[in-house]
């Protein structure tokens, strides 16, 4: 088990005017920041109006005092407590120079978000949470420099919350040798899941693949087509398309195709009104 | 004992296998059809049923609801043109509210209503009827013995029903609630309502139609106050017609709407019947899910209870939120204990009730319990047993024994 704390703010604290940058220098300031290996900020307190930058700049300033910190999770805070989509971040590459032995970085939440440069020598673990990436970030983290990734997963979402791009924005991520660790790789939560998934179907980054997670976004038939007829995808270990659009035939052929799939919690939709949302759209 | 419901149901079914496993017998029925129809009355029906009101009878009264004919009769029932003579009985009290109703349906309107599955036809008329009825009830039954032996008073119901009052009465009892964005009357619409949230930077709400139960007319709404986008989740749905006023029904799954032409619509109509609006306090969640909790407390004592955990912000909504133990949500010995003395302060506030289903939710952070709604029917919970009893077995042994 790793050393983890998580700081939040809760609603009271918040209205009596207390700071996450306090927790953060208490934190700092205690015994017990020397070990700590995994920090979680949760609710900072009216994320909606006020972005993550403080909590950037103050983690940064402090990275001395966290030696052995190598989990960060800037974000953590559940639909009760700020919508995903109106968390405000702000460029969190400031803490991949502050921090170069961290090994896993999580956002959630993508307004305003950057991650420029995206370099880091060590990092494994990539995973940013949102109703929609904007195109800055996926262009940074594709010319970015990640030599030890392991593990890229992105909520790519939908247009109204901050996906501003289309295929030819996540296409530059899976070239191959872009990430030469990189066995976990998923572009999910998209409303344009189908593209994705046809363009990954035989793409040669599936050949060092371990898991491939195109799960909670609008995957139909159309998409799961492609994957199926795929010999590619049939290296995999694992392949991730809970919450999806297919057809009970589709189904029916994953449950035939003797592939580790997970193809739960089939969404239907309205024939007379095509809406196709992906999971986290809120 | 009397039952005064809708016979055939499953509380109703419930309290007889109850009375009828600890060897009781079984509870006179009288049908809420029957009363609303003037077939009978609670008088007449000690009467007919030879019951001699020296003895000590239990009074219980259950959910109206889920009976489209008995709601007709409720919704005509609260009618402006309804007369008391024309009723002989119908008995109006100071201590019951006599609803404010927006465009009333005139009797004859009312009982000419068509069911349709979900619709919500006219909540603040039918509460005006169902005060109304409770109001006759509690004089009635005030004549027949000294001291009737409601389980929960009339009066306590319809408090229990406004949550506008529930709110008042908890409040003044010291059991946490969320704060009140401001006394309902001063918010008469969207407009007013957006300029009191932007003033007391209360920017997260719940807007619950006052006498809705469970989930039925409740709106989680949020504005943001940097970018003026807005989003309201509820299970109210419209629809708009060119040539007929809308029609406003309660969905299935939540709905979540960003239109502010919608929710502005929406939220009127929710504000013209009468709502509660208060705070929205970030609930404590489990495994990336909120939950709250429904604690039943019967005689003055916390017993069953369950925990909903839902990936909404409505977790009180029955048909998709998932029920667990306290325990599976990771509730400590503590915290549990907390929730028990909270469900049993709030159900005191009320003292002339002896049950209520009280819900309550822990906040994120600080994890302290808070009471977001108390249910004079809150008892109708399945598969959930307290030393070996179900809710109504162990309703009858605390409360018909010897």
């Amino acid at each position: 088990m790793m050393i983890e704390k998580k700081l939040s703010l809760d609603y009271e604290q918040y209205e009596n005017g207390e700071k996450i940058v306090d927790l953060i220098e208490q934190l700092a300031g205690g015994e017990e920041s020397a070990k700590l290996e995994s920090l979680i900020i949760g609710d900072w307190g009216g994320a909606y109006e006020n972005d993550s930058s403080e909590i950037v700049e103050a983690l940064v300033r402090l990275n001395g005092k966290f030696p052995q910190l190598r989990k960060l999770f800037i974000g953590d805070m559940s639909y009760e407590e700020c919508e995903v989509s109106w968390i405000n971040q702000s460029n969190v590459a400031p803490l991949l120079i502050a921090y170069p032995e961290l090994t896993s970085l999580t956002i959630k939440g993508s307004t305003e978000l950057a991650l420029e440069p995206a370099i880091h020598e060590k990092l494994e673990e990539l995973i940013i949470i949102c109703g929609g990436l904007g195109k800055q970030v996926l262009a940074s983290i594709s010319s970015g420099r990640f030599p030890k990734l392991k593990k890229l997963e992105l909520y790519l979402g939908v247009e109204e919350y901050g996906f501003d791009g289309g295929l030819e924005d996540v296409l530059p991520l899976i070239e191959q040798e872009k990430f030469p660790q990189l066995t976990y790789l998923g572009l999910k939560d998209s409303e344009i899941q189908d593209e994705i998934a046809i363009a990954l179907a035989e793409a040669p980054i599936l050949d060092q693949l371990e898991t491939l997670d195109l799960s909670m976004g609008t995957l139909t038939d159309k998409g799961a087509e492609a994957l199926l007829n795929s010999s590619k995808a049939r290296g995999l270990k694992f392949l991730d398309l809970h919450y999806h659009y297919m057809s009970d035939e589709m189904i029916a052929k994953w449950k035939q195709s003797g592939l580790n799939v997970d193809i739960s919690d089939q969404q239907k939709y309205d024939d007379d009104e095509d809406y196709r949302y992906p999971s986290l759209t809120e | 004992m009397i039952v005064i419901g809708n016979p055939g149901n499953r509380r109703t079914a419930g309290i007889q296998s109850a009375r009828a496993k600890l060897g009781l017998p079984p509870a006179y029925e009288v049908r809420y059809l029957d009363l609303l129809q003037r077939k009978t009355s609670l008088t007449e029906s000690v009467h007919r049923l030879g019951l001699k009101t020296e003895e000590p009878l239990l009074l219980r009264l259950d959910a109206p609801g889920e009976h489209f004919d008995v709601e007709r009769e409720l919704i005509a029932l609260g009618a402006p043109d309804v007369e008391p003579d024309k009723f002989g009985s119908l008995h109006r009290s100071a201590d019951f509210p006599e609803a404010a109703v927006v465009q009333p349906l005139s009797r004859r309107m009312a009982l000419a209503l068509q069911e349709h599955k979900g619709k919500l036809y006219h909540p603040s008329q039918w509460f005006r009827g169902y005060c109304r009825l409770l109001a006759e009830l509690d004089g009635e039954a005030k004549q027949l013995w000294q001291r009737p032996g409601w389980m929960n008073a009339p009066m306590d119901i319809a408090a229990m029903f406004d949550k506008r009052q529930t709110h008042k009465v908890l409040t003044s009892a010291g059991v946490p609630v969320p704060k009140l964005l401001s006394p309902p009357d001063a918010i008469p619409d969207y407009e007013t309502l957006q300029s009191i949230m932007k003033q007391r930077r209360m920017n997260r709400i719940f807007a619950k139609l006052a006498f809705g139960s469970g989930a039925c007319g409740v709106i989680a709404y949020q504005t943001n106050p940097t970018t003026g986008a807005e989003v309201a989740v509820t299970t109210i749905g419209v629809d708009n017609f060119i040539a007929k006023p809308p029609i406003y029904y309660n969905v299935k799954k939540l709905v979540r709407y960003t239109d502010s032409r919608m929710i502005r619509q929406i939220v009127n109509w929710l504000l013209r019947h009468g709502a509660h609006i208060e705070q929205w306090i970030p609930k404590a969640s489990y495994d990336g899910q909120s939950f709250d909790i429904r604690q039943l407390v019967v005689a003055g004592q916390s017993c069953h209870s369950a925990a909903r955990v839902s990936r909404t912000p409505i977790t009180n909504l029955h048909l998709r939120s998932e029920r667990k133990s306290l325990n599976e949500v990771g509730l400590t010995a503590s915290e549990e204990k907390e929730i028990r003395s909270c469900a049993e302060r709030a159900l005191e506030a009320f003292p002339e009730s002896t049950i209520a289903g009280i819900d309550i939710a822990l906040s994120a952070g600080s994890r302290r319990p808070f009471v977001l709604d108390v249910n004079p029917y809150g008892d109708l919970l399945y598969h959930i047993r307290h030393e070996g009893y179900d809710p109504y077995e162990w309703e009858m042994k605390q409360l018909a024994g010897p």
